[in-house]
């Protein structure tokens, strides 16, 4: 009598675990498909199904003035976002943790209220008080802007990898003779670098994709590409639109790879 | 007798003082007017050349907003130092923009001359400030689908376009809350009878709703929706080698007015240079090229524009009498109540 093979029990529960995990996938990435399809139809609306591939839209998108220079400036205002954030988050981490200070909570909490706020109030609050200093809408007052929703992200994600820190390799390198500077430049800034360059990615993306701070903050010629697009969409809904968004979409993915090349944001994804 | 010394420190002096005056002169001549405006081809249009054109002649820079939302940002600005010097929206933005005492009433000839050549309803008083087109709200249909060509707004509750028909998130867009009074001046006692107006509504379930008219100009080139409400325009501009199976009506019982609507916050620091903007806009030459890029029809009645152009758009008096300004002001005054209710009876 042969051996039976080794066959695997059928399991209700990982079938459904599995069915569950392919059906939340293809709720997030339909969007991306539809937006796909829509971006390479050379029909001017939404055809379905395509009636031909073509890079129309992606041509009127790059050469069109207005969008380039908006994707220019969100990606300068992003890419400043991602190193203020990732200094004054990575900072605030550190003295939350580290710093004993009293009010701890309290201090956690207000840093982490940007994302507790509506988006569009905090831009209108912005908007507002900008004016009533007399600053106007300078571009530095909208990464300040982006800034401030984008500090959370770094905060949280730097805390959550100094919990698992062990500072006892901080006071090793420092019974050996190393100043404090070096410690922290050569010890803990290594050790905390996936959370706070995890931090740094979700802080690019917020900015990049950032739109109702924006909406009230930017000024004529000097938009940025989620508005330029919502403006474009009210008058003019085709295919560049689509284009675009493949555009933002393929940019934030090479930011997170660039980043996961250079510091491996997987051994963040571990913790 | 003046030495090479003197000569050399009093001019030297005169240099000094051009060079630190200079910045002021330059900034009194290069004066910004800060606008609002459509993008689109409306926006290319001005970008390109009627912007330009006016900063020439005057001598000024503008600085020209196309980024919504408008009255909010006029709304959260300074009274004394608002952030526009010309307000250009729909009709029902201004009027809510007035009641807060954010833009004037109306003009004179005195501040812009070219008011004396405008049709009576761009500056009736339905509207606040002075409008430089309009647009007509009527019904877009396809062609290609062996529908019989609408001519009432009755036509659009027809059986047969049930889930085929389109409208638009009233809450949000002007031209539905212009549809929602003209089902009460069609299904009721005027564009004020509500009761007859939501009635109407319901029986034109299941309708396709969209926020913006360039959501509908897309609906009906897919052929999502066979037959919707939209302005002239955005039907119109499919012609020629741009043509698709779309066509416009102008329903029999009138077409509802879509006003561009220039105006001025009694703040402006730069009246002058905005009741003259107001006048460019309003010249002929520049209504005309603007009529003719975006298919609006010109407010100045002394304005020619090309056959095609003048077959189609109001530009007699005859057709401007088509044309029903909805009351804004008693609109505003009840939109939470509107809103609420309609949105109870298109929910789903």
């Amino acid at each position: 009598m042969s051996a039976a093979p080794n066959k695997v029990p059928f399991d209700p529960g990982r079938a459904a675990y599995v069915t569950l995990n392919v059906v939340l996938l293809g709720f997030l990435l339909a969007p991306i498909a539809i937006v796909l399809v829509f971006a390479f139809n050379p029909t001017p609306y939404i055809s379905f199904p395509p009636v031909g591939v073509s890079l129309r839209w992606f041509d009127k998108f790059f050469a069109g003035s207005d969008f380039m220079n908006a994707l220019w400036l969100s990606l300068w205002i992003a890419a400043c976002v991602l190193v203020l954030a990732v200094v004054i988050g990575g900072a605030c981490a550190l003295a939350l943790a580290r710093g004993n200070l009293p009010a701890r909570g309290f201090f956690t909490a207000f840093f982490m209220s940007p994302l507790m706020l509506p988006a569009i109030l905090t831009g209108l609050a912005l908007f507002q008080s900008y004016l009533l200093v007399g600053i106007g809408r300078p571009v530095w007052g909208l990464i300040m802007a982006h800034t401030l929703i984008a500090v959370p992200y770094v905060l949280r994600t730097t805390l959550a990898v100094l919990h698992n820190f062990d500072r006892r390799i901080e006071e090793a390198a420092a019974v050996l003779g190393a100043s404090p500077l070096r410690v922290f430049f050569e010890v803990t800034l290594p050790l905390i670098r996936p959370g706070v360059f995890a931090g740094g990615v979700f802080a690019f993306i917020v900015s990049f994709d950032q739109f109702p701070v924006s909406l009230f903050l930017v000024v004529p010629k000097g938009e940025t590409l989620p508005v330029v697009l919502f403006n474009y969409m009210k008058f003019d809904l085709d295919g560049a639109i689509a284009a675009a968004s493949m555009v933002s979409i393929l940019l934030a993915l090479a930011v997170v790879l660039v980043l996961e090349r250079l510091i491996g944001l997987k051994a963040y994804v571990k913790l | 007798m003046i030495s090479r010394r003197n000569a050399l420190k009093t001019g030297a002096g005169l240099a000094a003082a051009a060079t630190v005056g200079a910045p002021s002169i330059l900034h009194a001549e290069t004066a910004t007017l800060k606008i609002t405006t459509w993008g689109g081809k409306w926006g290319d249009i001005m970008k390109a050349s009627v912007l330009p054109a006016f900063e020439k002649e005057h001598k000024c820079t503008v600085s020209a907003d196309q980024a919504f939302p408008f009255l909010p940002k006029l709304q959260a600005s300074r009274k004394n130092d608002p952030l526009y010097d010309v307000f250009h929206t729909n009709s029902n933005e201004q009027w809510s923009a007035l009641t807060e005492g954010l833009v004037m009433d109306k003009f004179t000839t005195r501040e812009v001359p070219n008011i004396a050549d405008v049709y009576p309803y761009a500056v009736s008083d339905k509207i606040v400030g002075v409008t430089i087109f309009t647009s007509a709200i009527g019904l877009g249909y396809r062609t290609d689908k062996g529908l019989t060509p609408p001519k009432s707004w009755k036509d659009l509750a027809d059986p047969k376009l049930a889930g085929q028909r389109g409208g638009y998130l009233i809450p949000v867009n002007s031209l539905g809350q212009c549809h929602l009074m003209m089902l009460g001046k069609i299904y009721g006692k005027g564009l004020q009878d509500l009761d007859a107006a939501y009635k109407a509504l319901e029986q034109l379930k299941p309708i396709k709703l969209v926020d913006f008219t360039g959501q509908m100009e897309k609906m009906l080139l897919s052929a999502e929706v066979s037959e919707g409400v939209i302005h002239d325009s955005g039907v119109y501009r499919y012609e020629g080698d741009n043509r698709q199976p779309v066509d416009f009506c102008s329903p029999t019982e009138g077409v509802m007015a879509l006003e561009q609507v220039l105006n001025v916050p009694p703040g402006s620091k730069l009246k002058e240079l905005a009741y003259a903007y107001i006048d460019y806009m309003l010249r002929p030459d520049m209504q005309k090229l603007l009529a003719e890029a975006v298919w609006y029809s010109p407010a100045n009645k002394k304005v020619k524009l090309a056959e095609k152009y003048d077959a189609k758009l109001l530009t007699t008096p005859e057709r401007v009498a088509t044309l029903i300004q909805p009351d804004w002001k008693w609109y505003n005054a009840r939109k939470d109540d509107i809103d609420a209710r309609v949105t109870k009876i298109l929910k789903g």
